[in-house]
């Protein structure tokens, strides 16, 4: 038994996690002047080593094929070498396993500001009907709050952090408060002219970047990259917009390489602190504290309290109803693409914009459901232009020019002229899709480690067809031909692999019921006063609108509600 | 804080990491947050020159037959032709000797390839591939571009081996694979494929398709010439 270290310091708030939730958490409460204590599994963020914008591919002797070429057999930096991912798919001596039947993969980020530092930034508000799914089609669960709890909060975030825009007044894609949008890329003007004829909106993409200075951080410099992370901080990551200007407060403590292990309960049941394994020396500390906010991810966050056990709490801490760990949900995805003779010949032009597209496609069809036969929507996400020349870029031509001038001409001619789409649609909660612990599995720390199930059913397999028909018809109505997918691959490769868009959601539900959900709708736990979870654990559904921007409105309107419940003494 | 014309990036002598905290440390101390494009571009340029050229490169794997060899099918890969240089130029020989020179099993792809392409060449030529003429090394590789494509259009329509009626015939695969040249063809596959990914990533390969990004801009413009031509070409023409 390692022996336990117990800090004499007395804590107000813990927070378990730094992305999006443990970010805003911390943003928030700092600003008060709450002293918050940050756990991350991971180390500190250091943008100006780690960042690799801006870099070419030729400026490594690999050029981005990693040591040993690991990038060609699939061993390689999740999303590229040049990515500024920290963690990926598996991680070394922190396993999760998956059911038998079922197929699930989960990606975890170890470091400061998590997942939102390599995020696709895309910044949706939910609309009104998403939060009462079941009062449209009775299925799933309603939300216990509405579109007007959230709205102004929603504001808040937006225009803190900083989104693109334009105001649209499309029911399914509520306008916000918005960054000046930048104009469209010269296939995205063909694409919306399909859209158009297909009666498709298609609008300016609503992204996490700044295009005019805010708070100091200055405006994008449209470099495309994103990914790499900022060195200008121009869009959003929970790193470098709300956690490094919070450690200036003075009111804010990072304690980095701890791991959560549970959450602690007195004898009376009240949550008092936390325990966790710190990486660097293998033992184990506790942080006693006034409130504990989960935001580790919504599967972390669900195996903490289920692993949180105790005379008071024996199916684990928030747990009387026996949902947490239920309602796992993904986003439906599925992606095409397609080649557009109408781009060949081109005049080149620097298209790399805000990194990602400026154009997408919100849901359109959200009160056509009795024709188009399954429920809910997608979103449609845009690809194409004259990205950075990588690692296997050109593998396609490739293989079907051969070699020679065939190959080097056929590159020229095609290379930006490809487009792609990628669906992100909303799936309902089933029950063979959840997590929970292994019985027989521990992770390198001595923490049990969760278990998988998944299906996809016919509700998501329908989507993801209509997504197909869709995104084909928008090729050819702008001339193009679908390239990619034969149809004997389609069959097997028709729908994303649970888990692989990384929207993993539901697993702490919030709801007014206790017997039927874990938190209320300020993300506290029913059971215990002091503690909350505010990642995407707490999504009732979870709607065709990638989650970060949700998570960051919920997380600030439930630290307001703490911050006030701390200053009458109820927490 | 800084006037308009005072340099904002000042580097005695960085490296490209340097470089680049610099831009960030520059960015975040300018008030209003205008980052100076010239400063900016003047860190990238400097980076590149620092690049060091690649002189006479000593092979850390391959024999110097076997380097040769990559040369030359790196070269029938991307030629060199009026816009550009060739693969070989590009540094593919390089860029695959390195890599596999840290991996076995890419090592093994390509000792053993390159291995059986000259015992193919010496049966077909009586000569190993570097020695035969231009117009018998095209021929090798027309006829594992042949077998690669018919392979892979049977493989689209579900018509492979195994998912045949002739499965467990042996005296079939012929039909269904590459018969004799299954193993040039896997080959081939990863010669051209990292030949590819070590010209397009080059300098030379990123000018040859004529990649403009990666820049710093102020404002994000789309040139009217591009949407013109663009539309001009598409079914939304008049």
């Amino acid at each position: 038994m390692p022996q336990v270290r117990r800090s004499p310091e007395e804590h107000e708030v813990v927070v378990v996690g730094s992305g999006a939730g443990g970010g805003s958490a911390i943003q928030v409460l700092t600003e008060k002047g709450i002293k918050v204590t940050l756990l991350e599994a991971g180390p500190m963020l250091d943008p100006a080593k780690e960042f690799k914008e801006h870099m070419w591919p030729y400026d490594v002797d690999h050029r981005g094929a990693e040591e040993g070429g690991a990038a060609y057999f699939g061993r390689g930096k999740s999303f590229g070498y040049f990515t500024t991912t920290s963690g990926g798919w598996q991680l070394e001596g922190e396993p999760y396993t998956v059911g038998e039947g079922s197929e699930f993969q989960w990606f975890r980020s170890r470091i400061i500001g998590g997942r939102t530092n390599h995020y696709g930034r895309m910044s949706f508000r939910f609309s009104d009907y998403d939060f009462k799914p079941y009062d449209r089609d009775g299925l799933g669960t309603n939300w216990p709050i509405s579109y007007e709890d959230i709205a102004p909060y929603y504001d808040k975030a937006e225009l803190f952090i900083g989104v693109t825009g334009t105001k649209e007044g499309i029911r399914s894609a509520p306008d916000g408060i918005f960054q000046q949008a930048p104009p469209p890329k010269a296939h995205e003007i063909l694409i919306k002219k399909a859209c158009d004829r297909l009666g498709i909106p298609c609008i300016p993409n609503r992204r996490a970047v700044i295009t005019r200075e805010l708070n100091g951080r200055p405006a994008c410099h449209y470099c495309g990259q994103c990914g790499r992370g900022c060195l200008t901080a121009s869009n959003y990551s929970s790193s470098q917009v709300q956690i490094f200007p919070a450690m200036k407060t003075g009111k804010l403590k990072i304690i980095d390489m701890a791991m959560a292990r549970e959450v602690l309960t007195d004898g009376s049941g009240k949550v008092v602190g936390v325990s966790y394994i710190d990486k660097r020396t293998r033992q184990e500390k506790r942080v006693r504290c006034r409130a504990v906010i989960l935001t580790a991810s919504a599967c972390e966050s669900a195996r903490i309290l289920l692993n949180s056990k105790s005379k008071h709490f024996p199916n684990g801490l928030a747990n009387g109803s026996g949902v947490v760990g239920r309602f796992l949900m993904d986003t439906v995805g599925f992606g095409l693409s397609g080649q557009v003779p109408a781009l060949e010949g081109l005049p080149h032009y620097n298209s790399d914009g805000i990194g990602g597209a400026h154009l997408y496609m919100p849901w359109w069809l959200w009160d056509k459901h009795n024709q188009i036969g399954f429920p809910r929507g997608y979103h449609i996400e845009i690809g194409g232009g004259y990205g950075m020349p990588g690692i296997g870029s050109f593998h396609g031509q490739a293989r079907r020019f051969g070699y020679g001038m065939r190959l080097k001409e056929g590159v020229r001619r095609e290379y930006g002229t490809t487009v792609g789409f990628a669906g992100r649609g909303e799936m309902i909660p089933n029950n063979h899709s959840y997590c929970e612990i292994d019985p027989n599995v521990v992770d390198k720390w001595g923490i049990p480690v969760l278990r998988f199930h998944f299906k996809w059913t016919d509700y998501e397999w329908k989507q993801a067809r209509h997504m197909e028909r869709t995104f084909a018809e928008i090729i050819e109505t702008m001339g193009g031909k679908v390239t990619g997918l034969s149809a004997a691959e389609r069959e097997k490769e028709g729908i994303s692999v649970p888990g692989t868009i990384i929207h993993e959601v539901g697993t702490v539900r919030m709801g007014n019921d206790p017997r039927t959900s874990a938190v209320n709708g300020f993300c506290q736990a029913h059971e215990a006063k002091n503690l909350f979870v505010c990642d995407g654990g707490p999504f009732v559904s979870n709607p065709d609108k990638n989650p970060t921007l949700t998570i960051n409105a919920l997380t600030w309107r439930s630290c307001d509600f703490l911050a006030e419940e701390m200053r009458k003494g109820n927490v | 804080m800084s006037s308009a014309n005072e340099p904002l990036v000042q580097i005695e002598d960085p490296s490209r990491r340097d470089a680049l905290r610099s831009i960030a440390l520059a960015v975040t101390l300018v008030a209003g947050g205008q980052m100076k494009l010239e400063a900016a571009q003047h860190v990238h340029a400097r980076a590149r020159d620092e690049k060091k050229k690649t002189g006479s490169y000593a092979p850390k794997l391959f024999n110097d037959h076997e380097f040769k060899t990559l040369g030359r099918l790196a070269e029938l890969i991307i030629p060199a032709d009026t816009v550009s240089g060739s693969a070989r130029d590009a540094g593919a020989p390089e860029f695959i000797d390195l890599l596999a020179s840290q991996n076995e099993d890419l090592a093994a792809v390509f000792t053993g390839g390159l291995s059986w392409l000259d015992a193919e060449m010496r049966t077909r030529y009586s000569v190993s591939f570097v020695g035969a003429t231009a117009e018998q090394q095209t021929a090798m590789l027309d006829s594992l571009v042949e077998a690669e494509q018919t392979k892979r259009a049977r493989a689209a329509l579900g018509q492979t081996y195994e998912a045949s009626e002739h499965y467990r015939d042996f005296r079939s695969y012929g039909t269904y694979g590459a018969p004799g040249l299954g193993p040039g063809v896997a080959f081939f596959g990863w010669m051209r494929k990292m030949a590819v990914d070590a010209f397009y990533t080059s300098e030379i390969g990123i000018k040859d398709v004529d990649f403009r990004g990666n820049a710093t801009l102020s404002e994000f413009e789309v040139p009217k010439a591009a949407i013109d031509h663009a539309l001009k070409h598409s079914p939304f023409a008049g």
